[in-house]
């Protein structure tokens, strides 16, 4: 479970791209029946980008197969719609998750993006939640994702000087979760999580900040780097 | 230590498994110069073998041509005649000059191996089981046996030839060495060496022996090799296989890969269809089931309704899981869309052993080199996780001169990989058979185990497509 979330008056305003008519439309039900307004549902990378543009929605929920070429078109137009469109946060859906497609997205900024496996909505309050985090400016990346960053890094000394336990917070931090959210996750308190945290950035040589998003990041870029 | 292990066809047509030119040493002109010398006593030895049956046969293949063509035209007249007769007569007339030809080829290729280090493939025609007379036809319809004995037969000019400038050779250099002692001896008033100039002292003696000594040393180097090279030269032409049986191997060849190629598609549908079976269609019966009890539940006992909706939607998304990696393992969508370096990474990442990725490409190689580059990383990856006991393992990918793309995975585990033992390479080496590529596994006991897999760029459509 994530961050309980207190839903604002407005609700957020979603645009959904995707080119499988049974996903796309049971995403919209999915979102509506969280609270979300779904304004617009297309099926290709040029229809996300007259959506986005007409309507500004806050959030844009993208797959990465779609037509003509079923290859990352879907992708393309993530990145593409998050230079021509400002502020418009988006959030990657696909069949597999690959590391490369993660890091051209996070090429952008890693505000407001993210990027998960499709199975994922499959657990529908996760899921929501992980929309309202893109929305709000977090970076949601899936845990397969930071396991291969994990795994790509493994011969790293600092790395290695870890904890088990320190792992575990590592890869909930990468994947955008806050300390509250870690907490329930690990079943620790949340203090405890704060100073593995500590720990952590000590560990890694990284300073210490305060925004989650901020914090998410440092450790992607150490991650990625 | 064992050997490298190559699998699959050497496939590159018209050439040899060593090169005709090795660095030359000084053990090697030693063997080469033994080797030019003992040409001669061979020659004649095999001449005086085969002396007699090839007079004997000369013989009685007049004979039978004589009698027999009065026969065959008497009989042509009244009735059908018996050519076959006629041409087994023939045949078992010359088995055994061909089966002695053949025995002294094989003996003259494995001295050529030896001694200027050239090795030969086989020119001759799959032997059929039969009768000796069968053989012996088949022996006979062979060229490579009348190359043979044509080789056998030019093996005493050219031995004598070889013998002949050998010994002046050493005669030359021994000369050149002993000048000072016995040019006086020869000529007492004195050796004309270039119209007035004479030597006629100790000195200008011992001055042309010192520059004469390194020119004939050159020159015995240079005509030891230059023999050699033209022996070797012979032997190609008339010892190894022609072009037409060069081709003919080839075709054989392309047919056999051709056929395990189609025998692993269906080996790898079955293998599919197996997984989906056993995995997703049982995972989707059985949440099927449950969301079918759970609808029956409802009304009555919402608690394990409930339940049985929790376990279901846990089924649904394990299938989805064993989807994913199944659709992977047929094609990873990275492959196609960032190529071989982006792909390679990704198994690296999953490979639960450190693997160390060092790809250096420029365009991307056509689709179905790329995917079989790929597939064999993957499964020399799968084998370094699952059998090596390695601590880390290196992938390579480079495009080399001629034109290839060598990919090569090495680890530091135990080795004693038996390429022949497992489906997974022998698949593979089939795969890269028909794209006219080799595998090389290299993998004593005790480690490190080495895969090696070459493929020409050009061969699935001639293209290189360009980075996207």
């Amino acid at each position: 479970m994530r961050d309980a979330e207190i839903p604002s008056k407005a609700p957020l305003r979603v645009v959904i791209a995707e080119d499988s008519g049974l996903l796309r439309e049971g995403l919209a039900r999915l979102l509506a029946d969280a609270g979300l307004e779904v304004v617009a549902k297309v099926g290709d990378g040029p229809g996300l980008m007259a959506a986005a543009e007409q309507h500004h929605p806050d959030v844009a929920v993208v797959d990465v197969r779609m037509p003509p070429g079923y290859q990352d078109e879907g992708l393309k137009a993530a990145i593409e719609v998050r230079r021509r469109v400002p502020n418009l946060t988006v959030l990657v859906l696909s069949q597999y998750v690959e590391e490369r497609y993660g890091a051209e997205l996070l090429d952008g900024g890693a505000a407001g993006v993210g990027y998960l496996l499709k199975d994922r909505v499959a657990d529908v309050s996760d899921f929501v939640a992980a929309v309202r985090d893109v929305a709000s400016g977090g970076t949601v990346l899936d845990p397969e994702v930071v396991s291969q960053l994990l795994s790509r890094r493994r011969r790293d000394q600092r790395l290695a000087a870890l904890t088990p336990r320190e792992r575990e917070v590592l890869s909930l931090m990468a994947e955008g979760r806050s300390n509250h959210a870690i907490s329930i996750a690990l079943y620790v308190t949340e203090g405890a999580v704060e100073k593995h945290v500590k720990n952590i950035f000590g560990k890694l040589g990284l300073a210490q900040t305060g925004a989650d998003h901020r914090r998410v990041l440092a450790v992607l870029t150490y991650l990625r780097g | 230590m064992s050997a490298p292990m190559a699998l699959g066809p050497n496939v590159e047509p018209g050439h040899d498994s060593a090169s005709p030119f090795r660095p030359p040493s000084f053990a090697g002109l030693r063997a080469a110069a033994g080797f030019l010398l003992s040409s001669l006593p061979l020659a004649i030895f095999w001449f005086a073998v085969l002396a007699a049956p090839i007079l004997l046969g000369v013989f009685l293949a007049a004979v039978w041509v004589v009698v027999m063509g009065l026969i065959l035209a008497v009989l042509s007249w009244t009735g059908k005649p018996q050519w076959q007769t006629f041409v087994h007569g023939l045949a078992l007339i010359s088995a055994p000059l061909t089966l002695l030809s053949v025995r002294g080829a094989q003996a003259e290729r494995r001295r050529i191996a030896r001694s200027l280090g050239y090795q030969m493939s086989s020119p001759y025609r799959r032997m059929l089981r039969g009768s000796t007379l069968d053989r012996a036809h088949a022996r006979a319809e062979d060229p490579a046996a009348w190359r043979d004995l044509a080789y056998i037969l030019l093996l005493v000019p050219v031995g004598a030839t070889e013998f002949a400038s050998i010994v002046a050779a050493f005669v030359f250099l021994v000369g050149t060495i002993t000048l000072p002692a016995w040019l006086f001896a020869a000529f007492p008033e004195g050796a004309p060496l270039w119209q007035e100039v004479q030597i006629d002292t100790l000195p200008e003696a011992l001055i042309v022996a010192v520059v004469a000594l390194p020119v004939s040393v050159l020159a015995g180097y240079l005509l030891i090799t230059g023999l050699s090279q033209a022996h070797i030269a012979l032997g190609r032409a008339l010892l190894g296989p022609s072009r037409r049986a060069q081709l003919a191997e080839r075709v054989e060849e392309l047919t056999e890969s051709r056929s395990r190629v189609l025998a692993a598609t269906l080996a790898e549908r079955r293998r599919i269809e197996r997984d989906l079976h056993d995995g997703a269609q049982q995972r989707l019966v059985s949440l099927a089931m449950e969301l079918g009890m759970a609808r029956k539940k409802m009304a009555t006992d919402p608690v394990v309704a409930w339940q049985l909706i929790e376990e279901a939607h846990g089924e649904a998304k394990r299938a989805l899981a064993e989807i994913r990696d199944l659709v992977r393992g047929i094609h990873p969508a990275v492959l196609s869309d960032r190529g071989l370096d982006a792909a390679i990474s990704a198994l690296a990442d999953r490979c639960p052993v450190p693997v160390e990725v060092d790809a250096e490409l420029d365009g991307r190689p056509p689709e179905a080199v790329e995917t079989t580059a790929y597939f064999v990383v993957a499964e020399a990856l799968a084998n370094v996780a699952k059998h090596s006991g390695a601590s880390e393992a290196r992938v390579a990918v480079r495009r080399v001169p001629g034109d290839r793309l060598v990919v090569e995975v090495v680890d530091d585990g135990k080795g004693g990989a038996n390429p022949e033992a497992g489906t997974g390479l022998a698949g593979l080496a089939d795969r890269l058979a028909a794209l006219d590529g080799r595998l090389l596994v290299e993998s004593p006991a005790g480690g490190p185990t080495r895969v090696r897999a070459g493929l020409p760029l050009g061969a699935a459509d001639g293209t290189t497509r360009g980075t996207p």
